[in-house]
């Protein structure tokens, strides 16, 4: 497992501090991060997090590529979430040269975005329960993400990282009998939500371990920027479906859960774990209404372009990723290669603030600190 | 108070807890999800599901060109993103015929072919699945092919390698020597002119 | 057996002057089948822990299928490979470690839960060494285990290491107590310490249907099983109280700095202490070698079906424990020990006097 483990004496304090190096692999699968904590022995004092085992140079290369060939290189920032993050970026490029994609095509965006929002929520909850302990419901978890993974893979043949929203539409269509395997999925999905319920999320020992951890006070959370189910879990109604609809989210009719303090203070662990839970309730009525809705005919290379050159300018679009305010910054020259292209990564403001809200907690907490706020390195670090 | 209903709190969320594992436990002939992989394989997504046009391959599997197609457009060069496909043409003289190169004619389509393709690499290693490439070809004749249900030995496993080199797919029809013979003869043509 | 060994080596003649030797020889001869045993026990405990953690998590576990090498029909070799492949694991010290205590501490550990062995009864008549104050003796034998994980974590010279060996140490020695506590209730039913007494008080049924076992003799001793057991699993170390062994915690544990068949040490010793601890629970409430269905399949070998059966009953339970619960940070463990489970031993002391004073 290759932990790194150095313990030398702090030379401005008293000698009772250590520094732990939580060293760039570790057994909790959140990517390559260093964290390192100076403890008294078991109460953590300061954590500092090192960043940049992943980067990868995504933002020069955009520069080097045109607008369609970003595609498959912004799906691999946040791997987990990859329809989401094509789908802020092709709203980015198209409000850039006032393209408006059919009905159909916003349909299947929708449709899809929020089914791996389902997938990306399962394993961030499945991931939580595996750091603190329970070893099943990660599994069952990951069952039935394999249903959604198969179902994108029967889409468009790549189970993970799919090149799927294109500028201007999609790849392709839905093929036949896509939509009723979705139906059969979603029947088959929701009794999963109460057995995850039954198993993890009002056990006793889960809330013992999760409630009253590692609160974020919602001004905390506002200056830190968070954002996401991290910010909804301090209480804060702020959702960029609700509050600043993009494509055809006003016409569903869903709630945006929030942290109400239901076992301990309003904004620990349990709150955030809890609003990814009634996320994945809420993003299943979505898809239920998108696929009632959906027009079933039409073409979906109605509006695409045949050459990607908008005019010169800049934007700034967001959307709402499953962690977070996706952001991206696009600077074009009037050429078929952007000369800037940003991503504003939402999970890198959730671990901005894991030092201000683990002061005073244990060694075992931090990780469970660290689980709630579900972050990715490959976003971060890009 | 508290105490006494922390306590039954704890054991009545315990033992559902437990009841969900053991249900699993004993239904596991239904519910098994493990696919013993190299006896039994995954049903693959089947080619052409109901597109109503010429319908695109949904595999993301290995690369496949088919040379007798291709034209030297070079327009599934540009499109990769990541700059794994290599291609060298050359501009033949009207009549000539290079052996076993097939380079004159038409392809399946009608198109005329003008250029000798003389290098066509494609890098697997690098490549990253995304499939552009396909979509630009006026022929077709550049797509995915594969994938875990094809024939392949028994003991090989999809389209591992051993060595980095062999992941290098060379496409191109041109025997070395013959494309040596004809790069001589033009520079002695041209010295000559 | 020891008793045995000795006896049957006097009556021979020419052995007769060598007291001494002959002691010996028994003392090997009665530890050679424990030992077995015990090797046993952790092959098929590790076998039946990854096929129930499997089945628990809809998947198959261990399969043997394909070319080449593989594992037997349902995995069945599986164990064998793994033991294989530790014994032929490199042998790695850390340098700076303390050599002789870091070769020491797994010996002391399998000592411990070997010894306790000793006084394990199978039967009536097959136990190793037959004392009268048989539950007394594993109590105390099942301490002797925490100065092997001093001691690993202490020569590991690695900070951290000495940290999860002090709370395990900490964590077994705290639930020591309500276990010890938690058998109070047997002895005063039965009136004796020795295993043999216990399980004689336990002979019989009432009505002819519902067998005389001290579990179903008072509403006070199904609490006090389970405080009894759940006290046993926080002694073994295993979820949901296995902190200073976690994976997914940072710090991997005492036995971070142990490879190959060292490792396999502490392994055995933990499955050994896992069957201890359920074959206790086992004789003192369920009835140990008595069948269930009084009267009916009682005999010496059925006896041993029995125990081994009841017992192994108790190990799946555990095992249902770990795959299905998180653990319990170390503050919360100690809590629930101090707060929860001393004052229920207590109450279920005075709870099961009461009713014997009252009901007799």
């Amino acid at each position: 497992m290759g932990i790194n483990i150095n313990s030398q004496n702090l030379n401005n304090n008293s000698d009772e501090e250590m520094v732990l190096n939580i060293g760039p692999q570790h057994p909790s699968t959140h990517g390559v991060l260093r964290l390192k904590t100076i403890t008294d022995g078991e109460i953590i004092k300061k954590i500092t997090p090192y960043i940049g085992y992943l980067h990868r140079c995504f933002e020069k290369h955009c520069e080097n590529l045109t607008y369609e060939q970003a595609i498959p290189f912004v799906d691999r920032c946040d791997y987990i979430g990859s329809m989401n993050n094509e789908f802020g970026y092709a709203i980015a490029v198209e409000k850039l040269m006032d393209i408006q994609v059919p009905e159909k095509v916003e349909y299947i965006r929708v449709i899809v975005a929020e089914m791996n929002r389902i997938a990306s929520h399962l394993l961030a909850v499945g991931v939580f329960g595996l750091d603190v302990g329970a070893v099943t419901p990660f599994v069952y978890c990951f069952r039935d993400r394999e249903r959604i993974l198969d179902l994108f893979e029967m889409l468009c043949g790549a189970r993970l990282l799919y090149n799927y929203i294109w500028i201007g539409g999609v790849s392709h269509d839905f093929p036949v009998g896509w939509v009723e395997k979705t139906y059969e999925f979603l029947d088959y999905f929701e009794p999963k939500i109460i057995e995850t319920n039954d198993l993890l999320t009002y056990n006793k020992i889960f809330i013992e371990r999760t409630a009253d951890v590692g609160v974020i006070p919602p001004e905390v959370a506002i200056s830190y920027g968070v954002t996401g189910p991290n910010l909804r879990g301090s209480g804060i109604n702020w959702d960029l479906r609700k509050n600043e609809p993009y494509s055809i989210y006003d016409k569903f009719d869903f709630d945006i859960p929030i942290g109400m303090g239901a076992m301990g203070t309003v904004g620990d662990c349990w709150d955030r774990y809890y609003v990814r839970i009634r996320e994945l309730e809420e993003s299943l009525k979505i898809v239920r209404q998108a696929l009632d809705q959906m027009p079933r005919d039409g073409d979906v290379y109605e509006s695409m372009p045949k050459k990607i050159r908008p005019k010169s300018g800049h934007i700034y679009s967001r959307t709402e990723s499953p962690r977070g305010d996706l952001g991206f910054y696009i600077e074009s020259d009037g050429s078929a290669i952007p000369s800037r292209l940003k991503l504003r990564s939402p999970a890198f403001t959730a671990l901005s603030c894991i030092d201000e809200i683990s002061k005073g907690w244990m060694l075992a907490d931090m990780l469970t600190i660290l689980g709630s706020l579900d972050i990715v390195l490959g976003e971060i670090d890009r | 108070m508290n105490y006494f209903l922390a306590i039954f709190d704890t054991i009545s969320t315990l033992i559902t807890g437990m009841s969900v594992t053991l249900s699993h436990m004993l239904k596991i002939r239904k519910g098994n999800v493990t696919l013993q992989y190299p006896v039994e394989r995954w049903p693959r997504p089947e080619r052409n599901i109901g597109f109503n046009e010429e319908s695109y391959n949904v595999i993301r599997s290995r690369l496949t060109v088919d040379m007798d197609d291709c034209i030297g457009c070079l327009k599934c060069e540009r499109a990769c993103p990541v700059d794994c496909i290599k291609i060298e043409t050359h501009k033949v003289e009207k009549g000539e015929d290079l052996a076993d190169a097939n380079h004159t004619g038409i392809t399946s389509n009608g198109t005329p072919k003008r250029l000798l393709v003389t290098r066509f690499d494609i890098d697997m290693s690098e490549c990253c699945y995304c499939n552009l490439c396909t979509y630009p070809c006026p022929e077709e004749c550049i797509f995915m092919v594969g994938g875990p249900n094809s024939n392949r030995h028994e003991i090989d496993y999809e389209f591992s390698e051993y060595d980095r080199n062999d992941m290098v797919y060379r496409f191109s029809k041109v025997p070395p020597d013959i494309l040596q013979n004809y790069v001589q003869k033009k520079e002695i043509s041209e010295k000559a002119s | 057996m020891v008793d045995f060994y000795i006896d049957l080596f006097s009556s021979v003649d020419f052995i007769k002057p060598y007291q001494s030797s002959i002691f010996i020889i028994s003392v090997v001869l009665s530890g050679i089948p424990i030992f077995g045993f015990m090797a046993v026990n952790a092959l098929v405990a590790v076998y039946v822990e990854r096929k129930v953690s499997a089945f628990m998590q809809d998947r198959l576990g261990p399969m043997g299928h394909g070319v080449g090498l593989h594992a037997g029909k349902w995995g069945v070799l599986q164990t064998l490979a793994d033991a294989i492949k530790l014994l032929t694991k490199e042998d790695i010290i850390p340098k700076s470690a303390d050599k002789k205590l870091f070769l020491l501490a797994p010996c002391i550990i399998f000592i411990g839960s070997f010894v306790a062995f000793a006084g394990f009864p199978f039967n009536e008549f097959l136990v190793a060494a037959d004392f009268n104050l048989g539950l007394f003796y594993i109590l105390a034998m099942s301490s002797v285990g925490v100065i092997g994980i001093i001691l690993a974590g202490y020569s590991s010279n690695n900070k951290w290491s000495l940290y999860g060996s002090m709370r395990s140490a900490a964590q077994i020695v705290s639930y020591e107590i309500p276990a010890a506590l938690s058998l109070l209730p047997i002895v005063m039913l039965s009136g004796s310490l020795a295993f043999k007494d216990i399980v004689l008080a336990q002979t019989g049924s009432t009505l002819g249907i519902l067998p005389n076992w001290f579990i179903f003799d008072n509403p006070f001793m199904i609490v006090a099983f389970w405080l009894f057991f759940i006290a046993g699993v926080a002694e073994v170390n295993r979820t949901p109280f296995d902190l200073p062994e976690a994976e997914s915690e940072l710090v991997a544990g005492w036995m971070t700095e142990y490879s190959g068949m060292r490792w396999a040490f502490f392994f055995l010793a933990e499955y050994a202490n896992m069957f201890i601890v359920a074959g206790v629970a086992t004789i003192g409430f369920l009835g140990g070698w008595l069948s269930p269905i009084p009267g009916f399949f009682e005999g010496n070998i059925w006896g041993v079906f029995w125990l081994v059966s009841k017992t192994s009953f108790l190990i799946f339970v555990m095992m249902w424990f770990r795959w299905t619960f998180p653990r319990l940070r170390t503050d919360q463990l100690m809590r629930m020990c101090w707060k929860f489970f001393l004052p229920g031993s207590f109450f279920v002391i005075i709870g099961v006097g009461l009713w014997d004073l009252l009901m007799r």
